[in-house]
C-alpha cells in the first residue's frame, strides 16, 4: 500500500479546518474521492484540492508537506495508520486520537493530542498550549497513549490528564499537569511556574528543577525502581531518565494539598548540586 | 448601603476585606485590607484552599505570598464566621498571569468554603453590558464567549475562537465591532490586524478602534438614547430607559438592516442536513 | 383549511379512544367544516392532541447558568445548523433555546410550562422564551420565600400578603405560581434548609413551612388563579421524605395543590444505604384524595444537570458527587443551585429513584391527575420522553431493564410486582390532555371543534419509543411543523399569562417595603407588558365548594 502524499498548494488565509485528513477517512477512498473530500476555509466549504495536491489513494499511510500552521484538526480522532507532516501543523493535531501514529518535522499549535485515548504523537519542533489536555469544561484530558515533543511546550500540558504519557523535551510553561488524575508527564528541560497545581494523582517528572507551589510537602531524596522501567520503556522513543544512585536522586514532593491530592512530582538532583540538602 | 432583617445596621454589619497589590482608593473604604505580592494571587488562594482542609503550610510559604501566617488564619477565621459572604473579583485577577486560573482558584474556594457558612463569588465586570452579552450568547448558542459559528452552528473553544487571539493569530479576514473599543486595550499584533483588514465600528463616539477601521457608523447610546436591556453582574437584567433622543440609530436597528442586507446574498451553507449527531 | 382523514384518534378531552376519525382545520383551529384545501391522508396513523408539559426548565437565570457550565456536553450533543429561515442551537441535558423549541415540536409536544421563575429575572425569562420557537409557553413565578410575603405571613396580615401575592404575579407576566422548599430557601440563604413543616425559619418565629403552604395555596385559590399552588415539597430527595410529603398533603385538604416531581418526595428509609421506595403508600393517599394532580419528575439512567432554586439539596448533591457546583442567590428573593449528574443503574440510590417515577405513574390509577415529566433537566432530559413512554405501555421492556439494577434493590421496590401497561388513551391523557386541564388551558390537549390545532401524528409501531420519538406529522396552530423528521416551518408562539385582581394602593404599602430591601428601583421591578410578545392572558376562575 503506497502513502497518500498532499502537498499544500495553495496557503489558505483563514484557519483551514481540515478534519477530513485523516488515515481512517482516506483509506476507503479513491483519488477522486480525496480531492473532491470537504474542507473548511472560514465558513466556506471548499474541496480538499483547491489547497493540496494530492498523490495517490486508498492508504491509511498520509505524508503532508508544507506549511500548514493554518491547517487545524489533522489526523481527529484517528484510529489507525499513520500521518507525517514536513512542516508546522495547526491546532488540535491528533486530538481525541485512539491509535496509530502522527510525526511532525515541524513546530505544532495549541491542543496537540487533546483528549487522546491512544497512539502515539511525535512533535520534532515546539508545540503550543494544552498539550494533552481537556478542552475546556471536561472533566478528563488525555486518557492513554504517547506524546513526545522534541521542543518547548505552552502552557497547561497535560490538564486533567487521566492515563497515558508526555515527554516535554524543551521547557515548558507555566500550570505543567493542572488538575492532573493519573498518568505521567517528563519534564526534561523544566518548566515554568505552578507545576502540578492541585494535582489528584499522577506522577510529573522534572530532570531540572521546578519552582513548586507552597502546597506541595517535601521529602527525602529516592531513587524509585519504576524510574527504571519508565525509562527502558521511553528509551525506543530517544528519552532516558536518569536513575544512577552514585549520581544522584529524585526529590519527592506529594501534593496538591489544597485538594488534597495524591499526585507526586519527582525532582532529579545530582549529588553535586546537592549537597547544602 | 441596603439595610436588612439581619443586618439592621446597613454598613456597619457587613465587613469588607480588600486583597489587592497596592492600598487604592477602595482599600481605604474596606474593613480590613491585605496587600499580596503581586503574581502571588493563584499561591495564596491555593493555600487558602489547603488551610481549610487543615493542610500544613509552612510559615515561610506564606509568607512569601506577602501575608503572614497570622493575617491569613485571622482572615479564615473570619470568613467562616460570616453568615454570608461575597467575594468579588475583577480584571486584575483574571488578567495578570495564571488569568482564568486565578479566577478559578477563586470560585473553587468560595464553593468549598460553603463547607463551613453560605459564601458566593462574583466578577466585577468592566464597563458597558458585557453579562448581557454572555447571557445571551448563553442561551442562543450554549456558550459565553469565544464561539465560532463557521460551520453553522455553535461552537466553543476558548484560546482558539475568543476575540483576542483570533486576532493576534490574524485568523480573521474581516472584523465587526459593536460597544468595545479593542483599539485601546488589545496587544499590539490584534490592533495591527484590525488596522489591516476592513474594520466596521458601531459606536456612539470616535474610539482608538473606530480610527482605524475601515466603516465607522455612529449609534445612539443604549440607555441614554436609545431604549433596550442591562445585565447587571448579578445577571439581574434592567430595561434601559432613554432620557434623550438622538438623530442616529440604534445598534440594533444597524445590526438588522445589516442582517436584512445580507439575507439578500446567496447562501454560502447549502446541501447541510438540518441537524448532525456528532461535532467537530 | 385542511382535512386530515382516516387517522385513529385519542382525544381524551372528548372520550375519544382510538375512533377513526376526520378532523378538519381553519385558522388555526379545529372546525366543523371543510370547504377547499390540502388533505392529509392519516390512515393506518395515530392521531394524538399536541404534548403538554406541565413542569420543566427551559429558559431563565438557572438553565442559562447550567448550559455556562457544561460546554463538554454541548461538544458531544446534537447540532442544529442554520439555514436561511432556522436558527442554529445545540441539543444535550441543557438545549439552547431555538434548539429546545425544535426538540420539543419534534416529538409532538406543542405547549410547555417553565416552571420556576424569580420576579428579579423574569425579564430575563421572558426574553429566552421570546426565543424558544414553534411551542406555546407559560411560566410560574416562585413566591413562597419572598422576604415581603412572609413578613406579613409572620405578622398575620394574610389579606395583605394576597393582594401583594397578585401583585407580583402580574409583576413577572406570569400563569401561576411555584413553591419551591418553602422557608427552606430562605433559610438557605444563612446556610441552612427546613426540612419539615415544623421546622424553625432563619428570621420568622411564628411562620412555618407548614404555614406558608397552607397560606399560599388558599391565596391562590382565592385569587382564581387557573392552574394551582404549584409545590415543590421540603426535604427533596432525602430517605425518608415520604413522611414530610404526607404530611404537606394532609395540609392541603380542601386546596387544589399540584404536587411538582413527586418521584423526588417519595422516599423511605434514613439513610442512602437503606433508602426504598414509598410510591405505593403515597400513590393511596393521592388516589384518596381528589384535590391534588402532580408530574413524575421520572429519572432516566445517563448524564444530565440538575438545577433547582432548592439550594441546601444541590451543596449537599455536590458534596456527594465531587463535580461541578453551580449557585446562584437572587438578591432576597430565592436562589438556585446546579450540579451535573450522572444517574446509573448500578447505583442503588439512582434505581431506587427510576422506579419510584415509574411506581408513581402506574399506581396513580387516575391518568388525569399524573402526568408525564422528568422534571427537565433533573431526572432526565425532555426530549427522552418516548422513551419513558415505552417503560409505562410495555411491562415486557420494564422487566427488561430492571434485570440491569443492583440484586440489593429487592424489597426497595415494588416496581417488580406492577404489570399495568398504559394504552395510547391513557397516554394521551399523561402527555396531554391531563396537564392542559391542570394548568387551566382548555383550549389545549383537546381535538374539539373550536380548539388549538396542537396535535401529533405518529405512525403504528411496536417499537414504542421510536414511534413517540419520530412523529410522521405535527402541527402546530393548524400549520405543518415537524414532517418526517423535518422541521418545515418555525412559528413564534404564545406566551399565557394571567391577571388577578388586587388592590391598587396596594403599590403604595408595597414601595417603601421594597425600596428598604432591594437595590433596584421599584419602577423597573415589574416585567413591562410590551416585552411579551404574543402574550395571551387567560381569565382567572371561580372555585366552587371545595376550595372554600
Amino acid at each position: 500500500m503506497n502513502a497518500i502524499t498532499l502537498r499544500l498548494r495553495q496557503e489558505p488565509v483563514v484557519a483551514l479546518e481540515a478534519e477530513v485528513i485523516t488515515p481512517d477517512r482516506f483509506a476507503e477512498m479513491s483519488h477522486e474521492e480525496i480531492c473532491s473530500s470537504i474542507v473548511y476555509h472560514g465558513k466556506r466549504q471548499l474541496r480538499l484540492d483547491e489547497f493540496f495536491d494530492v498523490d495517490g489513494e486508498r492508504s491509511d499511510q498520509l505524508i503532508l508537506h508544507g506549511d500548514l500552521h493554518r491547517v487545524r484538526h489533522l489526523g481527529r480522532a484517528m484510529t489507525r495508520g499513520s500521518l507525517t507532516a514536513h512542516g508546522d501543523v495547526g491546532m488540535h493535531l491528533g486530538a481525541h486520537m485512539k491509535a496509530g501514529q502522527i510525526e511532525v518535522f515541524g513546530n505544532a499549535s495549541d491542543w496537540v493530542g487533546a483528549e487522546m485515548s491512544g497512539g502515539k504523537i511525535h512533535v520534532h519542533g515546539h508545540a503550543g498550549q494544552q498539550v494533552g489536555a481537556a478542552y475546556r469544561g471536561s472533566l478528563a484530558g488525555m486518557k492513554g497513549g504517547l506524546i513526545i515533543i522534541d521542543g518547548s511546550a505552552g502552557i497547561e500540558v497535560g490538564m486533567r490528564m487521566r492515563r497515558g504519557t508526555i515527554v516535554i523535551g524543551g521547557p515548558a510553561k507555566d500550570f505543567v499537569g493542572l488538575q492532573m488524575k493519573g498518568g505521567t508527564i517528563v519534564l526534561r528541560d523544566g518548566a515554568e511556574i505552578r507545576a502540578g497545581a492541585w494535582m489528584q494523582r499522577g506522577t510529573i517528572i522534572s530532570l531540572k528543577p521546578l519552582d513548586m507551589m507552597p502546597t506541595f510537602a517535601r521529602s527525602g531524596l529516592q531513587n524509585p525502581t519504576f524510574i527504571s522501567v519508565y525509562s527502558s520503556l521511553l528509551k525506543p522513543h530517544g528519552c532516558e531518565l536518569p536513575n544512577d544512585a552514585a549520581a544522584g536522586g529524585y526529590l519527592r514532593y506529594a501534593g496538591d494539598r489544597a485538594v488534597p491530592g495524591k499526585g507526586e512530582i519527582l525532582v532529579w538532583q545530582e549529588h553535586s548540586a546537592n549537597e547544602a540538602y | 448601603m441596603q439595610k436588612s432583617k439581619f443586618l439592621p445596621r446597613g454598613r456597619k454589619d457587613r465587613t469588607v476585606v480588600m486583597v489587592d497589590i497596592r492600598e487604592t482608593k477602595s482599600a481605604k473604604a474596606a474593613d480590613h485590607f491585605l496587600q499580596v505580592r503581586p503574581g502571588k494571587d493563584f499561591e495564596l488562594l491555593t493555600i487558602m484552599r489547603a488551610m481549610i482542609k487543615d493542610q500544613e503550610i509552612s510559615e515561610a510559604e506564606v509568607a512569601a505570598t506577602g501575608v503572614s501566617m497570622e493575617v491569613l488564619r485571622d482572615l479564615i477565621d473570619q470568613m467562616k464566621k460570616a453568615k454570608f459572604g461575597v467575594m468579588f473579583f475583577g480584571m486584575g485577577l483574571s488578567m495578570t498571569r495564571g488569568k482564568h486560573m486565578n479566577a478559578a482558584a477563586l470560585l473553587t474556594f468560595a464553593a468549598e468554603m460553603n463547607a463551613f457558612t453560605k459564601f458566593v463569588a462574583m466578577p466585577m465586570r468592566g464597563h458597558g453590558n458585557v453579562t448581557g452579552a454572555d447571557v445571551i450568547m448563553r442561551w442562543q448558542t450554549g456558550y459565553p464567549f469565544g464561539i465560532s459559528l463557521n460551520r453553522g452552528y455553535p461552537r466553543y473553544n476558548p484560546g482558539e475562537f475568543s476575540t483576542v487571539d483570533v486576532l493576534v493569530r490574524g485568523d480573521t479576514d474581516c472584523a465587526f465591532i459593536i460597544g468595545a473599543d479593542p483599539g485601546a486595550t488589545m496587544p499590539k499584533p490584534a490592533i495591527d490586524h484590525l488596522a489591516k483588514v476592513p474594520t466596521i465600528v458601531l459606536d456612539p463616539h470616535v474610539t482608538h478602534t473606530s480610527r482605524l477601521s475601515r466603516v465607522h457608523i455612529t449609534t445612539a447610546p443604549a440607555g441614554i438614547a436609545a431604549p433596550g436591556t442591562g445585565y447587571r453582574m448579578d445577571e439581574v437584567p434592567m430595561p434601559l430607559k432613554p432620557a434623550l433622543n438622538s438623530p442616529y440609530p440604534s445598534d440594533e436597528e444597524v445590526v438588522r438592516r445589516i442582517k436584512e442586507a445580507i439575507a439578500e446574498k446567496p447562501d454560502w451553507m447549502t446541501n447541510q442536513p438540518q441537524m448532525i449527531e456528532s461535532q467537530v | 383549511m385542511l382535512r386530515i382523514t382516516g387517522g385513529t384518534v385519542y382525544d381524551p378531552a372528548n372520550g375519544i379512544d382510538g375512533e377513526v376519525k376526520d378532523l378538519y382545520i381553519a385558522d388555526g383551529r379545529f372546525s366543523s367544516k371543510f370547504e377547499t384545501g390540502r388533505t392529509i391522508d392519516a390512515t393506518g396513523l395515530v392521531i394524538m392532541p399536541g404534548g403538554v408539559d406541565v413542569h420543566t426548565h427551559v429558559a431563565g437565570g438557572s438553565i442559562n447558568f447550567a448550559r455556562a457550565m457544561t460546554p463538554e456536553d454541548h461538544r458531544r450533543t446534537q447540532a442544529f445548523i442554520r439555514s436561511k429561515t432556522r436558527r442554529s442551537g445545540l441539543g444535550g441535558m441543557a438545549p439552547t433555546t431555538f434548539a429546545t423549541g425544535y426538540l420539543y415540536a419534534g416529538m409532538g409536544w406543542t405547549t410547555v410550562n417553565e416552571a420556576a421563575v424569580p420576579v428579579l429575572s423574569a425579564r430575563h425569562t421572558h426574553e429566552e422564551l421570546r426565543d424558544i420557537p414553534i411551542v406555546d409557553k407559560s411560566s410560574l413565578v416562585l413566591m413562597a420565600n419572598n422576604e415581603i410575603i412572609l413578613d406579613l405571613l409572620e405578622e398575620g396580615e394574610d389579606e395583605r400578603a394576597k393582594h401583594i401575592l397578585a401583585w407580583h404575579i402580574w409583576a413577572a407576566k406570569s400563569y401561576g405560581v411555584k413553591a419551591v422548599n418553602p422557608g427552606g430557601v430562605a433559610s438557605w440563604k444563612y446556610g441552612n434548609d427546613a426540612k419539615h413543616l415544623t421546622s424553625k425559619i432563619d428570621g420568622y418565629d411564628h411562620v412555618t413551612p407548614g404555614t406558608i403552604i397552607t397560606k399560599f395555596a388558599k391565596m391562590i385559590d382565592e385569587l382564581g388563579i387557573p392552574h394551582p399552588l404549584h409545590l415543590h415539597c421540603n426535604n427533596l430527595g432525602a430517605p425518608g421524605n415520604v413522611e414530610t410529603t404526607l404530611e404537606t398533603m394532609r395540609h392541603l385538604e380542601g386546596s387544589r395543590a399540584h404536587f411538582a416531581h413527586l418521584q423526588y418526595h417519595a422516599y423511605g428509609g434514613d439513610d442512602w444505604g437503606n433508602m426504598r421506595s414509598e410510591a405505593a403508600q403515597l400513590a393511596d393517599y393521592f388516589n384518596a384524595h381528589p384535590n391534588m394532580t402532580t408530574d413524575a419528575g421520572a429519572v432516566l439512567f445517563g448524564d444530565t444537570v440538575t438545577i433547582t432554586a432548592d439550594g441546601p439539596w444541590q451543596h449537599l448533591l455536590y458534596k456527594l458527587t465531587g463535580r461541578k457546583w453551580g449557585n446562584l442567590d437572587v438578591e432576597n428573593e430565592t436562589g438556585c443551585g446546579i450540579v451535573p449528574y450522572t444517574y446509573r443503574p448500578s447505583n442503588l440510590v439512582n434505581a431506587v429513584q427510576w422506579a419510584v417515577g415509574l411506581e408513581l405513574l402506574l399506581l396513580i390509577n387516575d391518568p388525569w391527575r399524573v402526568f408525564l415529566s422528568t422534571d427537565h433537566p433533573n431526572g432526565a432530559c425532555f426530549w427522552r420522553y418516548p422513551e419513558i413512554i415505552q417503560l409505562l405501555m410495555c411491562s415486557d421492556y420494564r422487566n427488561e431493564c430492571m434485570a440491569n439494577l443492583p440484586p440489593n434493590i429487592k424489597n426497595k421496590i415494588s416496581l417488580p410486582e406492577i404489570d399495568r401497561e398504559y394504552t395510547l388513551y391513557e397516554i394521551a391523557t399523561i402527555t396531554s390532555a391531563g396537564p392542559s386541564r391542570a394548568l387551566g388551558l382548555p383550549q389545549k390537549g383537546d381535538l374539539g371543534i373550536g380548539k388549538d390545532a396542537d396535535l401529533v401524528i405518529y405512525h403504528q409501531d411496536h417499537d414504542i419509543a421510536r414511534m413517540f420519538g419520530h412523529p410522521r406529522y405535527v402541527f402546530k396552530g393548524g400549520e405543518i411543523v415537524i414532517e418526517e423528521g423535518d422541521i418545515r416551518e418555525t412559528p413564534d408562539g404564545r406566551e399565557y399569562l394571567v391577571q388577578p385582581s388586587y388592590d391598587p394602593e396596594i403599590d403604595k404599602f408595597l414601595r417603601p417595603l421594597f425600596e428598604d430591601r432591594y437595590c433596584m428601583s421599584f419602577e423597573n421591578y415589574p416585567v413591562e407588558m410590551e416585552r411579551i410578545e404574543r402574550s395571551q392572558i387567560q381569565d382567572c376562575v371561580t372555585l366552587g365548594g371545595e376550595g372554600e
